[in-house]
């Protein structure tokens, strides 16, 4: 097995040259320095939100499309908070392809890092800091191919449109909510690209490479447990913490049912074909009447990314309650962070989680949803397949696999509008993903180069003229 | 049946009264209803003095109450830890036959959840028979008594084998070190006495009558503890199981349920059999077969099931009791937080220890991300018990006849922690009193809408009095 990958990855080798060289396609080892220079630039402009201050990353490449010819806009809802569009013309034969990233990055636990997280070091072949996978990565390479497309002069069939947008790690809607709502006509399309794939190395190889198609949609909501205020040496047994506490332990043993959707399926089918024996039982048995509950047990406790996506998740996040350690509180509450099946039916699934929880004591509160629920595009789309032949040209010995996203990106706006959003993603592995959101981020700059290769190819392939 | 035998200890009540009334009838004679009046008055102008700790600024009640006494002609003196803390003693000099009676209260209350009362805290408002706010009765309602009590005897000019210091202290409610501590490490002979009357204990009425007088004589050790549960960090649209939120609600869950085992001791064994003399029947089943082989965990269920706050009292004079009372975990209601903690608040029973009871919890959580720990509370001492056999305590056994003759005496085992705690291990013999209180009243202590019954005021004056001058007055 192992054999005949390697003659494969061998001849594509063999070929990619000749193909290039046919095509006068561009320089991408010249395209990957290039990427890097502009993703350490981004790195040291410490956009951390709040507050944010994505202003200087859009002045930032607002300069560089100055350079290279390219007019752009920023436009901002609250002073420091710019998003900057910027569009190459295509003869409109096709609706726009929007290319989009994020400019806000999280904060840092500063004594957690043991880099600078605004230097953007480079280290045995990584550029650490924050945002440099989450998600400078995704703006960089949009920008990196953009600026390839408009130096080659590719004549488009549609317009591409490149986005950097503010506010999406959290805050006021400075970011997309703010563009659809008053801007819609500048970045309105048919396709756009986001972050929110995967592209996974695993063994120091790219294995598979997720194209996101649809997202589970968040549902915070709080149990609220009530009982009788008291003094602490007089233990009571409506005592509100030991009643959340109780019900807190019944959701942690408590499992959603699983429910497979057309994306979720085809993830896991095709994710068994390039998956070891074992792992690949568990793929495609998920839903056998046997060894099915097995299975997802197994996933469940080894694998909690790929047990996220066969069902509503339930994650208790926050606990708070009492005020003394002698005071017995009047209530205690906890903070769940719901993330539901696109076609969850909410009101079915609270009244589920009151069963299991079997208390009065306990209320539940519900926070609503604050994102649209939109059906994914079919796999057979344009844009789909673009990506499955951009997967086949640079990452050969891979699958590309439809996903459901776990978390919320601002994908589902657009998708609301009627958009084909589709989330992509840096190759990285998954020590760099556990890094996202936590200290000592960093991103490959062999995967960096290759993505926007592979971004490249899907673009050109949706938007060159025909 | 048991009726009976209670109409027969009122007749015996009634009977012991006179002489005693003709032995304090040779004295001249206090007028308990304008002493009633004046404590009162008191008592509003204490509760009308802010003094939630944090902050405390107890100096502002020292100050007031240092006038009060400037007037009597009684010398006095504010000693302080810092400024605005100050503790007032005061002194009244005796043939020195027997070491001193101390006579204590404490000056500072807990806060208030203001939108949770239906009257102002701090206005001293007197309402059918009830003076209501912070502080009217915990503890300021034995400062009033002992203050009234104090001055009492002093107009009387009483001779008195025995010094009377009065001490009004600081900082009680938060177990700071600018009250009893401060006094007892700096100026330990200004208060150093034989005996002690504090807050503590519970004078209990049921239908309108006192039915017993509880004296503290002992009370349970706090100590505290917490649970620290450990975890991974992570996204929380990715749910994980060793998420230490679960970890630790499941440790809570059991503990929760767990019942640490019953421990009797003289006082509260003691306690329970004289309390079910004065019980309706179904209580007094469960009082006296706490330690039945069969009845005795079925009724010990009851107890810890009952909703009443006196019954859940004694449910705690059992055992070592624990309560969760604080938990917290988490910042971000997306991201899974890598530590979780609650703290549990451990009233251990005497001749348990804070080591062992971690040891059995650490068995039934049986979870290893789950770390046990002690919490605060190293300071405190382990209270000595008070004697059922001595001078004092047989003067309040006389002082209750005297004034609530159809009750009955109680030794009891404080739940919670007073001040006794630091001066009997000072080797002084301190009991707790408190004024009479139904179970409605005695909601309001550290709660909302706080009260004492003024009546309750005036008979509370009359029985410290005559438990005082029993102990302290020249024979």
């Amino acid at each position: 097995m192992r054999n005949v990958l390697s003659a494969i990855a061998i001849l594509a080798g063999l070929l990619f040259p000749i193909r290039l060289a046919a095509q006068a396609g561009p320089d991408f080892r010249k395209a990957q320095e290039e990427a890097v220079q502009t993703l350490q630039s981004l790195v040291r402009i410490d956009t951390s939100n709040p507050p944010g201050n994505e202003s200087k990353v859009a002045e930032y490449l607002k300069s560089i499309l100055d350079k290279e010819g390219i007019s752009s806009e920023i436009i901002a809802m609250e002073p420091g908070r710019g998003n900057l569009i910027a569009r190459i013309k295509g003869n409109g034969k096709k609706k726009p392809l929007l290319l989009m990233g994020h400019e806000d990055v999280v904060g840092v636990e500063r004594d957690k890092w043991t880099i600078d997280p605004f230097a953007a070091t480079i280290k045995d072949g990584y550029v650490y800091g924050r945002g440099a996978l989450d998600d400078k990565s995704g703006v960089t390479a949009n920008f990196e191919v953009f600026r390839l497309i408009n130096r080659l002069k590719v004549p488009l069939d549609r317009d591409i449109v490149f986005l950097a947008e503010a506010g999406e790690e959290g805050g006021p809607p400075v970011g997309i909510n703010f563009l659809i709502e008053k801007h819609w006509p500048k970045i309105e399309c048919e396709f756009a690209v986001n972050e929110g794939g995967d592209t996974f190395i695993k063994n120091g190889k790219v294995q598979y490479v997720a194209v996101a198609t649809t997202e589970k949609i968040p549902d915070g909501m709080r149990l609220v447990a009530h009982g009788t205020s008291g003094h602490g040496s007089m233990p009571r047994l409506d005592n509100a913490i030991v009643h959340l506490a109780a019900a807190v332990a019944k959701l942690g043993e408590y499992q959603p049912p699983m429910r497979l959707n057309e994306t979720t399926r085809a993830f896991f089918t095709r994710l068994a074909k390039v998956s070891p024996p074992d792992e690949a039982f568990l793929f495609t048995h998920l839903e056998d009447s046997v060894v099915g509950p097995m299975a997802q047990e197994t996933l469940r406790h080894t694998n909690v990314m790929y047990n996220s996506m066969l069902r509503t998740s339930i994650s208790p996040n926050i606990i708070k309650g009492g005020f003394r350690s002698n005071v017995i509180p009047a209530d205690a509450e906890v903070t769940l962070d719901i993330r539901a099946l696109p076609d969850e039916d909410m009101e079915k699934f609270v009244a589920e989680l009151r069963r299991v929880i079997n208390d009065p004591a306990i209320e539940i509160v519900r926070g609503g949803r604050d994102r649209p629920s939109p059906p994914p595009p079919p796999l057979t789309s344009e844009m789909f397949r673009a990506f499955e032949k951009a997967q086949a040209a640079v990452f050969p010995d891979a699958v590309t696999l439809p996903e459901m996203v776990t978390g919320a990106t601002d994908s589902a706006q657009l998708r609301a509008k009627g958009v084909e959003a589709y989330g992509v993603g840096s190759p990285t592995s998954e020590e760099d993903n556990n890094r996202m959101h936590g200290n000592d981020e960093r991103l490959q700059i062999e995967g960096l180069g290759k993505f926007v290769e592979y971004l490249y190819r899907a673009v050109v392939d949706v938007a060159a003229a025909r | 049946m048991l009726r009976n035998a209670l109409l027969g200890a009122i007749a015996i009540g009634l009977l012991l009264t006179p002489p005693l009334f003709s032995q304090a009838s040779k004295e001249p004679a206090p007028d308990f209803n304008k002493a009633r009046e004046e404590t009162v008055q008191t008592l509003q102008s204490l509760v009308r003095i802010d003094t939630s700790n944090p902050p405390g600024n107890e100096t502002k009640v020292a100050e007031f109450l240092k006038s009060v006494l400037d007037k009597e002609g009684i010398a006095s003196e504010i000693v302080a830890m810092e400024p605005a803390r100050g503790n007032l003693i005061a002194r009244i000099k005796g043939n020195g036959k027997k070491k001193p009676l101390l006579i204590m209260g404490h000056e500072d209350v807990v806060p208030v959840e203001r939108d949770k009362w239906t009257v102002e805290p701090f206005a001293g408002l007197i309402k059918d028979g009830y003076l209501y706010g912070r502080g009217s009765r915990d503890d300021k309602s034995c400062v009033a008594a002992m203050l009234q009590v104090f001055l009492m005897i002093r107009r009387q000019k009483l001779a008195l084998d025995r010094d009377i210091i009065f001490l009004a202290e600081a900082s009680e409610e938060t177990g700071g070190p600018a009250g009893i501590g401060y006094v007892v490490e700096k100026h330990w002979p200004k208060i150093e006495a034989e005996f002690a009357l504090n807050e503590g204990g519970g004078t209990h009425i049921r239908d309108g009558k006192v039915d017993y007088v509880g004296v503290q004589t002992a009370e349970k050790t706090p100590r505290g503890i917490k649970l620290l549960a450990h975890g991974f960090s992570g996204h929380g649209s990715v749910p994980r199981m060793d998420n230490p939120v679960i970890h630790l609600a499941a440790a809570l869950d059991k503990v929760g349920n767990y019942q640490p085992p019953l421990r009797l001791n003289e006082t509260t064994r003691v306690f329970f059999q004289r309390l079910a003399k004065v019980s309706p029947p179904d209580e007094a089943f469960i009082f006296s077969h706490l330690e039945d082989p069969a009845m005795g965990p079925i009724v010990q269920e009851t107890l810890r099931r009952s909703k009443n706050r006196t019954l859940l009292m004694y449910n705690s004079m059992l055992r070592t009791s624990i309560s969760p009372n604080v938990i917290k975990g988490g910042f971000k209601e997306n991201v899974i937080p890598a530590e979780a903690e609650a703290l549990l608040d451990v009233r251990l029973a005497p001749g348990d220890d804070r080591e062992q009871v971690m040891a059995e919890l650490r068995r039934i959580i049986a979870d290893p991300s789950v770390e046990v720990l002690p919490h605060d509370w190293a300071g405190m001492p382990v209270s000595p018990v008070a004697r059922l056999d001595s001078e004092m305590y047989r003067a309040i056994e006389k002082a209750q006849a005297a004034v609530f003759p159809a009750a009955i005496t109680l030794p009891q085992m404080g739940t919670g922690a007073t001040d006794s705690a630091l001066i009997r291990s000072k080797g002084v013999q301190s009991y707790g009193v408190g004024v009479p209180a139904t179970d409605q009243d005695a909601e309001g202590t550290h709660g909302n809408d706080e009260r004492v019954s003024t009546e309750a005021m005036g008979q509370f004056v009359e029985f410290l009095y005559r438990a005082v001058t029993d102990v302290a007055a020249a024979h």
